[in-house]
């Protein structure tokens, strides 16, 4: 139905516009050329019958001078041959009438006037009366009177019957001509149409309109095709995203909820009065393996949205790689001793030396050791080794575990994308490390790849940083040791009660005069009095926030001196530079590693700004 | 009775006056035939050359007159005078003579025949046959003679006949505009 209205309406469209061209040019063309004509008619009768007059006043000039009256009507009857003139006469100069000729055949005429008029031509309705002075060598002798019929209408009407007959030809022939011509180019628009429609309804993108034609509707068939399996593609791939996206957020709800029973279930460990010190010591570890894991899933978290929103960085300065693989075994070793899995490490000698950002490529390389384990029967060999060939550092994680269908080897780096369904879900994790890992090393202007012989033969990651020019400076901040710390005075600021609490009382276990305040104006006002060697702002704070608080301290010369961090949930590259601004040295990220609470107390008192920039896991 | 007497003496009174009344237009009616006869044929006369060549070297001089001579009919002759006092012909002033015999022909242009002349019309017009003369007569045998234009009288209206040749005799050409008018035209 609706197709037969656009069909029609289509076709009638086109037909309207030849037929509105044709008729309209015809129309124009016709009443030019009839006001032109009728011009034309008008003069051309009226000097024809001016020179009729003087032919008569010519031959009736004897006539009237010899008065000859008999020849004046012999001469004034030869205008019967003029079948228009309908009456003639002559005047004598006198005024009396001389002569008179009128047609017989041509009914009621007016009697001839009783005398002659002036020289000229009237129209009266359809006849016209002409008046022409007779004159001989200089001398008027009599007046020559003319009657003739004047139809301008009727030529008019004869114009109309042949333009209607033309007209009516025209548009006859112009329905069959763009009847024939439009199939041409409605037949192919159609034909888009037909199909446009069909995609729609039956979600079919495999659906292809046929292309009849080579010119421009035929570019637009070819791009209409283009653009359906465009947009196949397309909501393939949405579709796809979206059924991974769900199957993220259900592994992220179990991966998040899973430590919360461990955890639970030590906190009622450590209430129980019967629990000895070694079941205490042992529920602490539990709790803080826990931890570990749930800070790792959300740092996992965050970097998945950087990757997203494309706000992923890595600070570069020349490190040596040994190091970054030493810092990732040693992260991800408790885990594969856990799994019982034996660990080769195979490093060179020579320092290998990358333009890079250490914590971030440790960041690589433990998410392909964890992966390995992840995807290794319990009890397995694991080997991760560094090499260097003409231009790159070349790093191998091999493992002898589940291995990979080499369909595979390209689409295991997509984001949320999990080759093996059938692993436990506690062993399942995001989805997302390799993705970053390939991301990373993207930003350090390198590549990785994954190959297998076949599912159950292992799998080899194998990744290349190119290296760098010039050799490593010498470490950079030296860990602090927490034995030497001197106290400082350190003000908290926090409206989250529980952690501001926790963290005072940390900082106070380690010799530290702290004040605990929950909001911007508390903060400001102890400060003025304690005057904190260091204070630990959180920004969305009640009554004055974080930012506006680290203005007025650093504003003040009493608390300018102070080390100033900003402690907040977001960890995003505008989050840190608006702390910047604000006069903040340091951005921490909650939850805040104690380590690099203690590394910042420790140069607190120093150059405070020594260690801004230095990485803040987050 | 005296009634009677005085209505019959009213009525032959009427009857007298109806009568001279009568008498007098038919005598008025004449004296206007005769009079517009003579000036229809001056007219004629005077028209006649405008349908007419002469050749230029018929005039003596550029200001020589075109010269109308007129025998045996005054009346014509003093019409004539009239029409063409200060009018011209192709920049020759007009003029009329009274001719009385077949000398003094010499210097004109046309010549008109009266009635007046009686039988010695025909003597007059041959010896008119000179260069450049155009002869007109009023005579049934005028043409017979050897004139270019000859008077007629049909149902009281003056008409003319003429002889093309005879004019050509004389080198004159006529127009044959002047020929559609004529009552006759007598070819050879």
């Amino acid at each position: 139905m609706i197709f037969r209205s656009i069909r029609s309406s289509i076709r009638r469209k086109v037909i309207l516009i030849v037929m509105a061209t044709t008729v309209s040019a015809l129309l124009l063309s016709a009443i030019g050329l009839a006001v032109y004509d009728l011009r034309v008619y008008e003069r051309q009768w009226t000097s024809d019958l001016t020179l009729q007059a003087e032919i008569l006043a010519r031959a009736s000039a004897p006539a009237l001078q010899f008065d000859d009256r008999d020849t004046a009507a012999k001469d004034l009857k030869l205008v019967r041959v003029r079948r228009m003139v309908l009456q003639a006469a002559l005047y004598r100069q006198d005024g009396q009438l001389f002569a008179t000729y009128a047609r017989t055949d041509a009914g009621e005429l007016p009697g001839f006037p009783e005398h002659p008029a002036a020289d000229g031509y009237r129209i009266q309705g359809d006849q016209l009366v002409l008046f022409r002075r007779v004159v001989e060598n200089g001398e008027p002798l009599g007046t020559i009177y003319l009657r003739a019929m004047y139809l301008p209408w009727n030529r008019l009407r004869d114009y109309l019957t042949i333009i209607g007959v033309v007209m009516v030809a025209s548009v006859a022939l112009a329905a069959l001509l763009s009847g024939w011509l439009q199939s041409t180019i409605t037949g192919p628009i159609l034909e888009v149409a037909r199909v446009a429609r069909e995609v729609i309804d039956k979600r079919d993108y495999a659906l292809r309109a046929k292309k009849t034609t080579g010119d421009e509707i035929g570019e637009l068939v070819d791009s209409f095709n283009g653009m359906i399996a465009d947009t196949g593609r397309r909501a393939d791939a949405l579709r796809e995203a979206d059924q991974r996206k769900d199957e993220f957020l259900a592994t992220l709800a179990h991966e998040l909820r899973n430590p919360l029973a461990p955890l639970r279930n030590a906190v009622e460990i450590l209430r129980m009065p019967v629990a000895t010190p070694q079941m205490g010591t042992r529920a602490l570890e539990m709790m803080d393996r826990q931890l570990l894991q749930m800070v790792r899933l959300v740092d996992d978290l965050l970097d998945v949205s950087r990757i997203t929103t494309g706000k992923l960085m890595v600070r570069r300065s020349t490190i040596v790689l040994q190091d970054a693989v030493r810092d990732a075994v040693d992260t991800v070793k408790p885990f594969l001793d856990a799994r019982q899995h034996s660990l080769e490490l195979r490093l060179p000698e020579a320092p290998v030396a990358v333009e890079g950002d250490r914590t971030r490529l440790a960041q690589v390389f433990s998410n392909l050791l964890h992966n390995a384990g992840k995807y290794t029967e319990p009890g397995g060999h694991i080997a991760i080794s560094l090499e260097r060939d003409a231009d790159a550092a070349v790093v191998k994680v091999a493992d002898n575990g589940l291995g990979l269908d080499p369909a595979f080897t390209e689409s295991i780096f997509e984001m949320f994308v999990q080759v093996d369904r059938s692993l436990t879900r506690t062993q399942a994790g995001l989805g997302v490390g390799l993705t970053l890992a390939r991301r990373l090393v993207a930003l350090h202007g390198g590549s990785i790849a994954a190959s297998s012989d076949g599912i159950g033969r292992g799998t080899v990651f194998t990744v290349r940083i190119p290296l760098s020019g010039s050799t490593p400076e010498a470490a950079g901040l030296a860990p602090a040791s927490t034995q030497n710390a001197p106290r400082r005075r350190v003000l908290l600021a926090d409206d989250n009660v529980d952690f501001a609490n926790s963290l005072a009382s940390l900082l106070t276990a380690h010799g530290h005069d702290v004040r605990v305040v929950h909001d911007g104006a508390e903060a400001l006002r102890v400060a003025a009095e304690f005057l904190p060697e260091c204070a630990f702002l959180d920004i969305g704070m009640p009554k004055v926030h974080g930012y506006e608080v680290a203005r007025r301290l650093k504003a003040s010369p009493a608390t300018a001196d102070c080390v100033l961090v900003a402690v907040t949930g977001w960890g995003q590259e505008d989050d840190r530079r608006r702390a910047r601004d604000a006069g903040f040295d340091r951005h921490l990220v909650k939850p805040i590693d104690p380590e690099q609470l203690e590394a910042i107390l420790a140069g607190a008192g120093r150059a405070a700004k020594a260690g801004e920039g230095a990485p803040a896991k987050g | 009775m005296a009634d009677v007497r005085t209505r019959a003496l009213r009525l032959l009174f009427a009857c007298a006056t109806l009568v001279a009344t009568s008498l007098f237009q038919q005598a008025q009616a004449q004296a206007r035939l005769e009079v517009s006869e003579a000036s229809v044929k001056a007219a004629f006369l005077y028209k006649f050359p405008g349908y007419i060549d002469w050749p230029a070297s018929t005039f003596p001089s550029a200001a020589a007159p075109f010269t109308f001579g007129v025998m045996g009919q005054d009346d014509v002759a003093a019409e004539l005078e009239r029409l063409v006092a200060g009018k011209q012909w192709s920049g020759h002033p007009m003029a009329v003579r009274r001719v009385n015999g077949d000398n003094g022909l010499a210097g004109l242009q046309v010549l008109f025949v009266g009635r007046g002349a009686g039988d010695r019309v025909g003597a007059v017009v041959r010896a008119a046959q000179l260069p450049g003369l155009l002869v007109v007569t009023e005579n049934e045998k005028g043409l017979t003679y050897g004139a270019a234009i000859n008077f007629v009288l049909l149902e009281d209206r003056v008409g003319f006949e003429v002889a093309p040749e005879a004019a050509e005799r004389n080198g004159l050409r006529i127009s044959s505009r002047m020929l559609a008018v004529a009552r006759r035209v007598v070819q050879r």
